[in-house]
């Protein structure tokens, strides 16, 4: 087994009595793209501040590269970040402001020069090195910072929500641009984002943070496919999952999943006679309910509440009893709020939770 | 209707301006007997045009009177005041910006309590202080100047001495200083100190190539404002200083006043002139980055 880029064992932060960050572990490979995915107040962008030694490390190891560098100065680590305001240094010359660290290390001028000219190639900014940040638009300023953490050649780049001030169609083109990038310079990125559409577009891996602990940490399709808890069912996927309380019930058949606000379900293919009786959370993405014609069979009855008519796809918002579910319909629906619709589950696809939020297993 | 609107539009503009002419003729006309009587060879108390266009009072400001070393005088105190402000200020605001100590609130409102409070109610501990301070300093530098202290107290002295107006010339401007660079700090993001550190910069380069010119507008800001309010400053020099050498340009200007045989309007003007002129300078120089400090922070 190669060693990690970056290792966290038993990781803490605590602000003066409050712990922010609980014992994460995590450990990402050489050339990986990792996105922490989180609510805001998560502690994912803590977490990215330790690895770059902005913050210090209460508890545990960081290992960079199988050496420990809890206390290694953040300009001696290897490590380049890129902030959320892009922090470019408003009275230099985007020359000036990629070359900056080059500067700083006494690299000679002729070299300096090179090097510049190299990452604005790479980043199409070679038209524009002698204007100021101000001069610039936000994806040219995006492009400015993500170059002047690159010139570092560093083992680690770390984003901290890079596209959270791009509106939203260059936020989609600088995601294309990104990837683009990790393929052709393969650095290992540490990313952190809110936005889980970020993360899975993006990511080899995702680790999912919530309340300062990790709440599962694989890559972005078993997140997707297996979730371990209600959280990240909730958190990955969007639109988000449905989620409806109920109960077990068993039956002759198959167990069924009886909603507390009157309907049920059958749940095919599993076995969960330890579950039944208990309360339970039902789990199923709304790609996977569909509207029915009146001959087939159908698992649920429920009134349109409200239409998304989005031309490719259609999302009906839906309600029977207390219940709302999503509905993700491809293709044009004319349906109206107030009409009445037949849905039916594909019921290989319902993820069950536990009154704790833990996924009971298959 | 419209017509009605129209023809009050035009009254309320024409009486709006002739409002606005009167009082700025009002402000305007000081100035203006001003530079008049200073060319005028026969200047007199009231506004008049010159008999004579003249530049004999420039010439007697510098040549009979001490005008050079009243200007210089002035010119070095308030200017090393100015400096030792910015220094202070800059370094005292951005500390302040950064702090969370729990006494930074209560810190900086009594700090802003010494501007408010009339510096003339607290004239006379003031010099009481500066005296016994005085008089300890000449009686440890009398073993090392000997013969030449009282050249070094005219340095280094509080009273009567450059060192002691410049510290409470300074201190004077300080509150308000220090207050813009707080503010002025208080907008300009960590995360460009962050970026620095990362890019492997030590405290020394961060504070040379980063922080100071990010803080530049602020620091021209609060230099060029305890600059101009020194520059106006008249009781202190007038309290602190004695020897004919240390007399700055209004104290001359107020001991030329003060003869008693006859007042030359003339002379008067040409120093007002003279005592103007930096203030001027200074002020056309702070428009620019007032606005900038005051309209808010960095601009990225």
């Amino acid at each position: 087994m190669t060693t990690p880029m970056i290792e966290l064992t038993g990781v803490s932060k605590r602000f003066g009595q409050l712990e922010v960050i609980h014992g994460v572990d995590i450990a990402i490979d050489d050339g990986e793209f990792a996105v922490f995915v989180g609510p805001s107040g998560c502690g994912k962008s803590t977490l990215l501040r330790m690895i770059a030694g902005l913050e210090s490390i209460d508890d545990g190891d960081l290992l960079l590269n199988g050496k420990r560098i809890n206390d290694v100065p953040p300009d001696q680590r290897g490590i380049a970040m890129v902030f959320q305001s892009y922090a470019l240094y408003p009275h230099m010359t985007v020359a000036q402001n990629i070359g900056f660290s080059l500067d700083l290390k006494k690299v000679p001028r002729a070299e300096i020069k090179r090097e510049v000219g190299r990452v604005a190639e790479l980043l199409q900014l070679s038209d524009l090195l002698d204007r100021r940040p101000a001069a610039l638009s936000g994806g040219q300023r995006q492009r400015v910072a993500i170059g002047r953490a690159i010139i570092k050649q560093p083992r680690v780049i770390l984003f901290d929500e890079p596209l959270s001030n791009l509106d939203a169609a260059l936020r989609v083109q600088m995601r294309a641009e990104l990837q683009k990038l990790h393929q052709e310079l393969r650095p290992t990125i540490v990313y952190v984002t809110h936005d889980q559409v970020e993360a899975m577009t993006m990511a080899t891996r995702i680790v999912v943070l919530n309340q300062g602990r990790v709440e599962q940490w694989d890559t972005p399709i078993e997140l997707y496919n297996r979730p371990v808890n209600s959280f990240v069912a909730g958190f990955i996927g969007s639109p988000r999952m449905n989620l409806i309380s109920g109960t077990i019930i068993a039956s002759d058949a198959a167990p069924l999943f009886k909603a507390n606000a009157g309907w049920s379900v059958a749940i095919d293919g599993r076995q969960l006679a330890s579950a039944v009786g208990q309360p339970v959370t039902l789990g199923i993405r709304p790609e996977d309910i569909r509207p029915v014609g009146a001959t087939e069979t159908a698992d649920l009855a429920a009134t349109i509440a409200i239409v998304e008519r989005l031309g490719a796809e259609t999302y009906l918002n839906v309600r029977n009893g207390e219940d709302t579910l999503l509905v993700r319909v491809q293709g044009d629906l004319a349906v109206r709020p107030g009409d009445a619709v037949r849905l039916a589950m594909n019921h290989h696809a319902f993820h069950l939770f536990d009154q704790s939020g833990r996924t009971i297993a298959a | 209707m419209a017509e009605v609107r129209t023809t009050r539009t035009v009254l309320t503009s024409v009486a709006a301006y002739a409002t606005l002419i009167v009082i700025s003729i009002f402000c305007l006309l000081p100035f203006i007997w001003m530079a008049l009587a200073s060319v005028d060879s026969n200047a007199k108390l009231f506004l008049k045009w010159p008999d004579s266009w003249t530049f004999d009072n420039y010439l007697r400001v510098f040549n009979k009177e001490d005008g050079y070393r009243w200007f210089a005088n002035s010119l070095f105190t308030v200017t090393s005041a100015t400096i030792l402000v910015m220094i202070i200020s800059g370094l005292g605001g951005y500390a302040l910006s950064r702090s969370h100590a729990w006494w930074k609130q209560p810190f900086l409102y009594a700090v802003l309590l010494i501007r408010v409070l009339p510096s003339t109610a607290l004239l006379v501990p003031l010099y009481k202080i500066l005296l016994g301070l005085n008089n300890f300093e000449s009686t440890l530098l009398r073993p090392i100047f000997g013969e030449n202290i009282r050249q070094a107290m005219r340095l280094f002295g509080f009273i009567d001495g450059y060192l002691g107006l410049i510290i409470v010339l300074a201190t004077g401007q300080l509150p308000l200083a220090l207050w813009i660079m707080k503010v002025f700090f208080d907008g300009v993001p960590k995360d460009y100190e962050e970026a620095a550190i990362l890019d492997g910069a030590t405290l020394v380069q961060r504070i040379r190539r980063v922080l100071i010119p990010l803080a530049l507008p602020g620091l021209a800001a609060a230099g060029l404002f305890t600059f101009m309010s020194a520059w106006g400053d008249f009781l202190l020099p007038l309290i602190l200083l004695s020897s004919p050498e240390l007399q700055t340009l209004p104290l001359g200007l107020f001991r030329a006043f003060l003869r008693v045989n006859e007042i030359d309007y003339g002379l008067l003007a040409a120093i007002a002139v003279v005592y103007l002129i930096p203030a001027i300078i200074a002020f056309s120089f702070a428009r620019r980055f007032l606005v900038q400090t005051f309209s808010g922070g960095v601009k990225g």
